[in-house]
């Protein structure tokens, strides 16, 4: 009933379609292999252990609620495989850069576009600019653009980095781009006992760490480049085998604010090593287009809104006129039992402000009423500001204090 | 599919064909906007595998048109399916050359780009099939993409087709594959042909690859064209934004491959269903406001906003709010506000919005229980106009005014889409991957035929403008007019004085036509359908010729059932007019001219003529339509000329169960023609000229092995000896090319009675161009003709100019019009069936223009 839901359900089709057919990209095989792993229990067992929502879905919930709770403005992700991750995250508000990089380059162009901003979001721009790259790259190299970022998530992605790598990583991730977030998830191999037959989770991992070893891998990183570290997971064990811990483990690393550190702004110079696969901008009310679009837009839709109630309400006293009595039915009205709109028209701060007038075949309506809409004020800093916006498109009187506009469209000659 | 059918019906319905009484808006707009809605996107990229699979195993190798690849949107581009139609080899006169020389040449600025390839490109195409079978596309794709032999390749493959630029050494490569799950899957690559450029397949191909070239440009696609968002224009009184966008194709023209693009608008609307409803309650006040809104909505298809599908909007749910819960796939219950929180971190603005109900189609056609979806008002947008926006002027006008581009202005949009391509990087690498080079903008040559006198009863008239006669005419005698001696003007209580000065107008410019006009009795009835029903009954008797009904409002249903009733079951001429028509102060001579006009026409009369040179020449009209109330049954209209001066009509009209245009009647409409050509000349026409409208693309096959054999065999069997000869020619009113006049360093639409019949051509075509209506705004659309039989062996010359002397002869328009006449007759006749009556209208009728 719910088209998420089924959208979903198709995206997991292909996604596990898909998986399968790519080995060497960081995260998704993963995914892969733990469907592998869930319909092994389903056809064997059938109850032992069914991760529901699904773990990977666990996980990028557990990324979705961290930036719900700490509102980052620039987020990466690390190995970000077919994007999905990126996909559930470009809705939040808070969000003005999102950065995706992964080693498949075929995979990232393949999936680009979902990226790409919507109909809607045209239509009703976001209140802060979005903008979302995708890389082709690897998390070992070092890319100065990713540098002054808030959260960088690797989601199951060190298990596939060889040791000399692994060595490297945490120099380019802590120590060069040095976010003040950092979400490492990688598999608990005091999990995999619980699975029949399994002793990789995925061909292409080079090694699954039980807790203390990531732990003391996590915890001499952060000392080592002064973060603190707590630790975590999804996917909880089933009744009866709660000691071995979570499924997928997660570290979360904070950067203690060295107040150095935190002053000196990295600078953009040097190294661009990643080669940018996708890019786009969402429209937002932050660039002048778009609010200039959008306070033009609630202008002269307000102001014809109010030339159609004043000329309804002189129609109506024309007909009262006509019909002497005024028995007008619709005072009697009942209550609404099901709907009523939320009025956002008559607000009482409006009521204080001049009233549109007349004067012969022009309509005027006063900017200071105009100003005083929630949503042209939530636009425009000042009355000023709001005449600089809608000078080009709308008729001002001479002294630039009202809107005006003919009071009736010009004949139309049919 | 269904709504584009839909759309499609309703754009005939809306379109103001030509000009006529009432609407004196004389630009036949040359409108591209795609003012319906209805195919923004919808993500269903999936096509069952099987499917093709079936195709191509009986008929991988067979011709060109056998081959229906699909590409990502699954959707078969009909028109291609056409250029499969080989007309005219068959046609000897015009195997060797198919164009005209008389005229003053003049030179145009097309729409059309060459597209340049090497002399011996080719496209091989390959069967892809995978041990064991695999159902997913996406998989399909992703494991044949992995292999190294196909990294770097220029390629297309959609799951079981696969195209290549350069050929595999092998004609049969296996591949295998390991999946994740350790299952091992063999790649069998087989070569199935080798295409050259030529092959339609290959449009298809390119059409592809434009289509990722115009994403690199950032463009949007919705539906089939692309739009580019970042440069709206927005028009906030009526809340529509509007994308401007191209529509973009390739195919090969008479000489070469060439690359078409056209401007078009996309209309958005930037109103929330939320929106639209709080406007609607302070219209209509609470107590219709659940009604109101349920008229307005229902039916309407929405766009939501996180996830850019499309939905339609069979029912409101008042019962449910955003607060109350549902179930999701994982069994959670969640509220519809956390919900949107959650997921798309959005936060409803009314928690007692009501809730919008559609009902999913399934993708499989097995019929499970129907799934709803609920959708919340506020964070859906309407699209498309709604049938009261699009009558209302205003906007209209609005709309208008920024798609209506001049022919300058269209040149400069499409000189920047070319500018774009050329310069983009990526844009350049695709078409280089390719080898295709995109060439320079294209000109030609067209002939501006010579313009035609209009003979009227004593007087040969040249008239200023082609376009518009009516003050040229106005002092000269019309052909011939029977008098009007009894007739009824049937109007409400209140008309009165209004009549009185019409009819005296009436009179006078009757008197000057040479239409004599005796007083009508007059009956006052009330004002509802009901009594004028029964005072048409009262009072219509045998000697009655015509009944003039004089309406106050507008609504269809007034005029709907007096032309029913006056169409079969009393088959009188009627004429409807508005009380507010007749209003018009200082119009009153123009309105008494134009009634006059229609009104002889009504009763048999004829109004002017054109020079034939053909003697004994019968023209006939096709024009098929769905009907409005019932979509299965397809109207076809059929109008024929039955004297030598084309000046005299026989229309038909036959309603038949069908789901596709295609008419199966038509061996008695011809053969009743013929009969009335013999009962009024005593012979049977040399000659028979077919003209059909209302073909959709794809189509013209089963035209060519359907259509044309029973008109063959209807002439065939009316005469023992030598039998009529007959041409056929499919009209179209819509065509992919644009020309642009250059004069005084501008650019301005070509002038009528300009032919184009080179270059843009089809070589496997006897087709041409003709310009024969005025855009006062915006640019002009070429009408296309396409002869697909002929035995009449008619030079081209005569072709085009018999046709351009045919688009005089439309009697409700002192002007050009943009078809030939009896097309415009047949189609006149299709819409009021189509719309209004709903039967087949008396053959009482047949012998006058009863429906203009």
């Amino acid at each position: 009933m719910d088209d998420n839901n089924i959208q979903i359900l198709i995206e997991e089709v292909w996604r596990k379609a898909q998986d399968s057919a790519f080995p060497g990209s960081f995260q998704v095989k993963m995914l892969q292999c733990e469907s592998v792993v869930d319909r092994n229990f389903e056809e064997v067992t059938s109850t032992e252990i069914k991760f529901k929502p699904p773990l990977y879905r666990q996980r990028y919930q557990f990324v979705k609620d961290l930036v719900d709770q700490h509102e980052p403005k620039k987020v990466a992700d690390l190995g970000c495989g077919d994007t999905s991750l990126l996909w559930m995250l470009k809705f939040h508000k808070c969000l003005e850069l999102l950065v995706g990089v992964d080693t498949n380059e075929e995979k990232l162009r393949r999936k680009e576009y979902k990226l790409s901003p919507l109909v809607g979001d045209y239509l009703k721009p976001r209140e802060r600019t979005l903008t979302v790259t995708l890389y082709h790259g690897s998390a070992v190299e070092r890319d100065s653009r990713l540098l002054g970022f808030d959260l960088i998530t690797c989601i199951e992605l060190i298990e596939h980095l060889d040791s000399e790598d692994l060595a490297t990583f945490p120099k380019v991730v802590f120590g060069f781009l040095s976010p003040a977030m950092v979400v490492i998830s990688t598999p608990n191999s005091e999990f995999n006992p619980l699975f029949p037959a399994v002793t990789l989770r995925d061909s292409d991992h080079r090694f699954e760490w039980n807790r203390m070893q990531f732990q003391t891998w996590a915890l001499d990183v952060a000392n080592l480049y002064n973060y603190s570290v707590e630790f975590t997971g999804v996917g909880e064990p089933p009744a009866g085998a709660e000691n071995v811990g979570y499924c997928t483990q997660i570290g979360i690393f904070r950067k203690n604010m060295a107040k150095a550190a935190e002053l000196c702004v990295p600078e953009q110079h040097g190294e661009h090593v990643y080669k940018v696969v996708f890019t786009a901008t969402y429209p937002s009310l932050q660039q002048e287009k778009y609010r200039q679009y959008a306070v033009v837009n609630e202008v002269i839709s307000q102001v014809y809104d109010m030339r159609r109630d004043l000329l309804e309400r002189l129609k109506l006293q024309d007909d009262r006129d006509f019909a002497d009595t005024s028995a007008d039915a619709g005072t009697s009205e009942a209550p609404c039992q099901c709907f009523q709109p939320v009025l956002t028209r008559f607000s009482a701060n409006m009521e204080k402000t001049p009233k549109p007038f007349c004067v012969g075949n022009v309509f005027y309506v006063p900017l200071e009423r105009l100003f005083s809409l929630p949503k042209v004020k939530h636009l425009c800093i000042n009355i000023e500001m709001l005449k600089t916006l809608i000078a080009d498109t709308v008729m001002l009187n001479s002294d630039g204090s009202a809107v005006m506009v003919d009071i009736h469209d010009e004949d139309n000659d049919d | 599919m269904s709504g584009r059918a839909r759309v499609r019906a309703r754009g005939i319905a809306c379109r103001p064909s030509t000009p006529e009484i009432g609407r004196t808006q004389a630009s036949p707009s040359p409108a591209s906007v795609d003012v319906s809605d209805k195919d923004t996107p919808s993500s269903s990229g999936y096509m069952g595998t099987s499917r093709i699979s079936q195709k191509n195993k009986d008929g991988v190798s067979s011709g060109d048109v056998g081959c229906t690849f699909l590409g990502r949107g699954g959707r078969i581009r009909r028109e291609f399916m056409d250029l499969g139609a080989c007309t005219r080899e068959k046609l000897a006169h015009v195997r060797d050359c198919k164009t005209g020389s008389s005229g003053i040449p003049v030179k145009l600025v097309t729409n059309l780009f060459n597209l340049d390839l090497p002399q011996d490109w080719q496209l091989y195409q390959y069967y892809v099939t995978y041990i064991p079978d695999l159902e997913s596309r996406r998989l399909r794709i992703a494991l044949l993409y992995s292999h190294s032999e196909l990294f770097n390749k220029a390629k297309v493959f959609d799951g079981a087709i696969l195209f290549l630029l350069e050929k595999l050494e092998e004609k049969v490569t296996e591949l295998s594959s390991e999946t994740q799950r350790g299952e091992t899957v063999k790649i069998v690559i087989t070569l199935t042909r080798e295409l050259p450029s030529s092959s339609p397949v290959c449009f298809q191909v390119f059409s592809i690859i434009f289509k990722k070239i115009l994403k690199k440009l950032s463009m949007y696609q919705i539906g089939r064209n692309y739009y580019n968002p970042s440069e709206p224009v927005e028009i906030p009184q009526y809340k529509l934004t509007l994308w401007p966008g191209y529509s973009v194709s390739v195919s090969q023209f008479e000489s070469s491959l060439l690359f078409s693009a056209d401007v078009c608008y996309k209309v958005l609307r930037s109103e929330t269903v939320l929106e639209f409803m709080t406007d609607l309650y302070h219209k209509t006040g609470l107590s219709s406001f659940t009604q109101a809104c349920e008229k307005e909505l229902l039916g309407l298809i929405v766009l939501t906003r996180y996830n850019n599908k499309t939905y339609r909007i069979d029912d409101i749910d008042w019962s449910v709010r955003p607060t109350h819960t549902f179930q999701k796939r994982d069994g959670a219950e969640i509220s519809y506000v956390d919900y949107y929180k959650q997921q798309y971190d959005i936060t409803l603005s009314d928690l007692n919005q009501p809730v919008l109900v559609s009902l999913l189609k399934s993708k499989r056609n097995d019929n499970t229980e129907a799934r709803i979806a609920h959708l919340i008002p506020e964070l859906c947008f309407l699209t498309g106009l709604t049938s009261q926006a699009i009558s209302d002027f205003q906007l209209m006008k609005a709309l208008a005014e920024v798609t209506h581009l001049s022919p300058l202005g269209r040149q400069q949009r499409l000189a920047r889409l070319a500018d774009d391509i050329q310069r983009n990087k990526d844009a350049r690498f695709e078409l280089e991957t390719w080898g295709l080079h995109f060439g320079c903008q294209m000109s030609l040559t067209g002939r501006i035929v010579p313009l035609e006198k209009i003979l009227m009863q004593d007087q040969v008239c040249q008239p200023m403008s082609a376009a518009d006669w009516s003050k040229d005419v106005r002092t000269c005698k019309i052909l011939s007019a029977p008098s009007l001696n009894k007739w009824l003007i049937i109007c409400n209580n209140r008309a009165e004085h209004v009549n009185e000065s019409f009819l005296n107008c009436l009179r006078r410019v009757g008197s000057s036509m040479g239409f004599n006009v005796d007083y009508p009795k007059m009956i006052k009835v009330q004002e509802d359908p009901a009594a004028f029903l029964r005072a048409i009954q009262q009072h219509v008797d045998a000697d009655v010729q015509l009944v003039m009904c004089i309406l106050s409002s507008n609504q269809k249903s007034y005029y709907d059932s007096i032309k029913k009733y006056m169409s079969s079951d009393c088959p009188v001429p009627s004429q409807c007019v508005l009380t507010r028509t007749l209003n018009k102060q200082g119009m009153m001579m123009s309105v008494a001219t134009k009634i006059a006009m229609q009104m002889t026409c009504k009763l048999g009369g004829e109004l002017w003529a054109v020079e034939i040179p053909l003697k004994s020449l019968m023209v006939v009209g096709i024009d098929v339509c769905k009907d409005a109330l019932n979509k299965e049954m397809a109207v076809v209209g059929f109008v024929a000329s039955i004297n030598t001066r084309i000046t005299r009509w026989y229309s038909r009209c036959i309603l038949q169960r069908t789901t596709t245009n295609v008419a199966d009647c038509l061996k008695v409409l011809m053969i009743g023609a013929l009969n009335k050509w013999y009962q009024y000349n005593h012979g049977l026409p040399a000659r028979i000229i077919v003209y059909r409208d209302g073909v959709g693309d794809g189509q013209l096959k089963t035209l060519i092995e359907y259509e044309v054999p029973q008109l063959l065999s209807s002439v065939a069997e009316s005469s023992s000896n030598t039998s009529s000869k007959l041409s056929v020619i499919v009209v179209r009113k819509k065509c992919v090319p644009r020309f642009f006049m250059e004069m005084n360093r501008t650019l301005q639409n070509p002038p009528l009675g300009t032919v184009v019949d080179s270059e843009a051509t089809r070589p496997d075509w006897y087709d041409f161009y003709l310009i024969s209506q005025v855009a006062h705004q915006g640019t002009v659309n070429p009408t296309y003709y396409n002869v697909i039989y002929d035995n009449n062996g008619l030079k081209p010359d005569h072709m085009q100019r018999l046709t351009f002397k045919l688009c005089h002869l439309y009697y409700n328009w002192s002007g050009l019009i943009r078809i030939p006449a009896p097309c415009q007759y047949a189609h006149k006749l299709t819409f009021l069936v189509a719309q209004s009556i709903h039967k087949e209208p008396s053959l009482e009728l047949a012998n006058s223009l009863f429906y203009l």
